[in-house]
């Protein structure tokens, strides 16, 4: 048996095998006893959100392994969510909260959760305020700031705690793979959604980014907004977050969206009724020309420009509003005191320096400019550009370019998905295990049922490798496809045990016996794979994950697997 | 045993001399198959009985380890919703149940329908439902029928490509034309026994019918190779190897199948494998009678037609 062992860890076929494999696990990354809470979001303007160093928020593109996780929280360990949530359920406002994470320490204060009661009856209260007066001093008419008191009759109010405010982390069981769950097995909502009339592929790329803006402002990043198409031609927009509830997301989606840029206190102008035009154009937005690129301390920095147009309406109220400011002059130029703030659906988003000119004078056409900076040139252009994308994408929404008519919600419970997972290993254990029983019944022999088992194995770890590579979902289509290219793996098995067997019968070489296998397996394969191509491109992309990964399995085994499976039969049956 | 080899000795006999009596049997499945779907579609307007997911219309799925009488919910929800088209399913794993699954033409795009829906399903079964407890789906009806249409339309290409490959393949009208004729068949055949049983069909249950179409093409292709391009032994001979590697693969992912269809959980899950089963059936008639009466009848008349030049020259 020695020698032959020898031989099967000196075989090319089977070294390939094993390096994919390797390579498989590293990318998979298994830790069975990862410990602790994984954040999935962080509320915007929350206690986490304030916290000393921010928490950053979780990029959707990130491996699941890489994730941050919570480890403990004032040196109580955190070891699964329920710990946190269980530690913060009884945490009183104010308190200081040092919270150890795999990326290192975050300090963050609770906040007070308070309600305003306003009631029917009014109180007398004194305020004061500053108001210009016109005075004359010394003969000369001037500008007078003066700080008068008054009494005004205001609603009674009173103001009540109701508590610890929501800390604004949102977590989940620490991941043990890197392998991607989709929403039928870690829970959450996915919407398609269908615009109502054809859109071009620049607004289509904008109603995207608008609509991943507007939910990032929500605090859910973790998720997938994707165009879908399918033969005949018609547009889906495929939205899936993970661990939101349905309510949360289609209140979200159905919601025009409300954008607003104010100065100071007042309310310049609001999104879909205001502004008339964005200018996405190249002759009109990009790289400011005028100013362009420079070195900026050991780095570069560009600066951008995009004209937008404003109704004569809010083109008055800037006037208005911008009158009594007074203008600040810097380096870049001078500035108004009051910069122009971005709200969307009230949560402030980006602000942005009035130029001096600009005071008091009604203008209809409006140029935004800004500058990013980057350690090099190319960089300073790609941050430069995508805050540009950014800015016009929030000033674009609120007039989303169509409105969205949802066609389809699938809303899945986080507790269905575990059970779902243990019991697709169940059923995966019990598949490899009647697949080896049913071998072995026929031929008797465990050197044909060993190597049939380690490949059916194999294949499956170099497809999860594979899938966590990519960074592709697993969910319940493409289980379906797994389960289709391991089954016909193991067809194609059969098939080259068969032919080894008869071609030692007939006395046939083994290249012969190989090529006999291999041209039946080939004819399959093609076959599969463009029944699949045909169904890739079919049906919103329901199919899309099914016959992916049927493709990408079955392609795994005939060039890495099944060659292997051939070699380690030729070792072991040859006596 | 030698009385075994006997017995397989006159089957065998009987396979290997009245093949073409036998292609009797799929051609009649066959018809009786497409008969029976036509007959669907008079009655219905449809091949198949389609579920909320090919149809459009709500589904929430509960699950509630706790014995409720079906039929009393599906009178409960009928009160409340006098106009509307509702069903329930319960849902059991090993025959305990586990929950039910309410499918409805309700409009799921608007939030308090769903709401409404679920406080109905909450009283009747005398338990508040909480967001863990269930999980709904909702379909628009217009994206339930393009669904449907985009994924017939796919199965058509994709049998028009495979037609190309196998062609290319062999480079043989005839047996390419066999193969596809194999998989179109078990399509048709196990949609007609899946009709029969009331099967509701599910986007899972279509992806199903695709699955079938690659096991399927991996018997008829193992049987053509060895008909076709082998020389060693006689025809017989390799037609006996081939069904022997054939009734192996059939067999393994019968087994892993049915193992399946008895332990999973999902429903979803069991209807693919419900449908494997009933195909895979289907597929060894459809290979083994049908493909091999074709084959063989190709190859005799090549024969025939080889003599008759040899004659001639």
């Amino acid at each position: 048996m020695n020698p032959k062992v020898k031989k099967l860890f000196t075989n090319v076929r089977i070294i390939i095998l094993l390096i994919f494999l390797i390579l498989s696990i590293v990318a998979i990354r298994p830790n069975f006893w990862n410990e602790g809470a994984a954040v999935r979001s962080i509320l915007p303007n929350s206690s986490a959100s304030l916290a000393q160093p921010p928490f950053p928020q979780p990029n959707p593109n990130t491996p699941p392994m890489s994730r941050e996780r919570i480890l403990a929280i004032n040196n109580q360990p955190v070891v699964e969510p329920e710990d946190y949530y269980a530690f913060i359920q009884d945490i009183g406002p104010n308190r200081t909260l040092q919270i150890r994470t795999s990326e290192g320490f975050h300090t963050l204060v609770t906040a007070e959760k308070t309600e305003t009661i306003v009631y029917n009856d009014t109180v007398m209260k004194t305020i004061t305020e500053t108001i210009t007066v016109n005075e004359t001093v010394n003969g000369v008419m001037q500008e007078v700031n003066k700080t008068v008191s008054r009494v005004v009759e205001v609603p009674r109010t009173e103001t009540r705690s109701l508590g610890t405010a929501d800390i604004g982390l949102r977590v989940y069981e620490a991941p043990t793979t890197n392998i991607r769950k989709g929403l039928d097995l870690q829970g959450g909502t996915r919407v398609l959604l269908q615009p109502e009339e054809e859109l071009s592929a620049q607004d289509m790329e904008f109603l995207l980014a608008n609509i991943k803006e507007r939910l990032n402002v929500y605090g859910l990043s973790d998720l997938i907004v994707r165009e879908a198409g399918d033969l005949s031609g018609n547009q889906f927009i495929l939205v899936e977050i993970a661990g939101a509830s349905e309510e949360e997301v289609k209140s979200l989606l159905a919601r025009q969206g409300k954008f607003e840029g104010r100065i100071g206190n007042a309310t310049v102008f609001r999104g879909g009724q205001d502004i008339t035009y964005v200018c996405r154009s190249a002759d009109c937005a990009g790289i400011d020309p005028s100013r362009g690129c420079g070195t900026l301390e050991g780095g570069w920095a560009c600066s951008f420009r995009f004209s937008i147009a404003l109704t004569t309406e809010a083109a008055q109220r800037q006037a208005d509003a911008t009158s009594k400011l007074s203008v600040i002059p810097s380096a870049q130029g001078s500035y108004l005191s009051e910069p122009l703030v971005l709200f969307l659906d009230d949560q402030a988003v980006d602000q942005l320096n009035i130029a001096s000119d600009l005071r008091g004078r009604a203008v209809t056409e409006i140029q935004i400019t800004g500058s990013r900076t980057g350690v090099s040139q190319q960089e300073a252009v790609f941050n430069t550009l995508g805050d540009m994308k950014r800015l016009q994408t929030v000033l674009i929404t609120g007039s989303l370019p169509v409105k969205l008519e949802i066609k389809k919600i699938d809303a899945i419970s986080p507790l269905l998905g575990e059970e779902f997972i243990r019991n697709a290993l169940l059923l995966g254990a019990l598949s490899v295990l009647s697949v080896a029983a049913v071998i072995y019944i026929r031929y008797r022999k465990w050197r044909i049922a060993l190597p049939i088992i380690v490949t059916v194995v194999s294949e499956l770890t170099i497809l999860l490798g594979a899938a966590a590579l990519i960074g592709w979902n697993i969910d319940l289509a493409a289980i379906a496809g797994i389960v289709i290219a391991v089954g016909t793996g193991v067809d194609h098995q059969i098939v080259i045990t068969d032919e080894t067997l008869r071609g030692q019968r007939i006395f046939q070489s083994w290249k012969q016996r190989f090529k006999n296998a291999f041209f039946i397996i080939m004819g399959s394969y093609f076959s599969l794979v463009v029944a699949m191509l045909a169904l890739f491109f079919a049906g919103a992309g329901l199919l899309k994950g099914f016959a992916l990964t049927t493709i990408i399995g079955a392609s795994i085994g005939v060039f890495i697997t099944r060659p292997a499976f051939a070699a380690m039969v030729e070792i072991l049956l040859n006596d | 045993m030698s009385e075994e080899t006997e017995a397989l000795t006159g089957w065998k006999n009987f396979y290997d001399t009245q093949y073409k009596k036998l292609l009797w049997i799929p051609a009649l499945m066959f018809a009786v198959a497409l008969f029976l779907i036509f007959l669907q579609y008079a009655q219905t307007g449809d091949f198949l009985y389609k579920d909320i997911s090919l149809k459009g219309g709500l589904t929430v799925t509960v699950f509630l380890e706790k014995d409720i009488s079906i039929d009393a919910l599906a009178q409960d929800l009928q009160r409340a919703y006098p106009t509307a088209e509702v069903s329930v399913r319960s849902l059991t794993s090993l025959g305990n149940p586990i929950g039910f699954i309410v499918d409805s033409d309700i409009d799921g795009s608007q939030e308090a329908n769903i709401e409404a829906l679920i406080s109905t399903l909450s009283s009747a079964v005398a338990t508040p439902l909480t967001e863990d407890m269930y999980t709904v789906e909702f379909i628009g009806s217009s994206l339930g029928a393009s669904f449907f249409k985009e994924t017939f339309f796919a199965l058509l290409m994709a049998f028009v490509f495979m037609g190309i490959v196998v062609f290319l393949y062999f480079r043989l009208a005839i047996p390419s034309m066999a193969v596809i004729l194999a998989a179109f068949s078990d399509i048709v055949v196990t949609l007609a026994i899946v009709n029969l049983l009331g099967i509701r069909l599910s986007t899972a249950g279509i992806a199903a019918f695709l699955m079938l179409i690659g096991y399927s093409v991996d018997t008829d292709l193992l049987l053509s190779t060895k008909l076709l391009k082998h020389k060693e032994g006689s025809l017989m001979k390799r037609l006996m190897e081939a069904t022997k590697t054939g009734m192996t693969m059939t067999a393994t992912t019968l087994v892993t199948v049915t193992l399946a269809m008895i332990f999973s959980q999902s429903e979803v899950i069991r209807q693919i494998m419900i449908i494997l089963f009933i195909g895979l059936l289907v597929d060894v008639i459809n290979t083994w009678i049908q493909n091999v009466g074709i084959l063989r009848i190709y190859l005799e008349r090549k024969e025939k037609h080889a003599l008759h030049h040899e004659s001639q020259s």
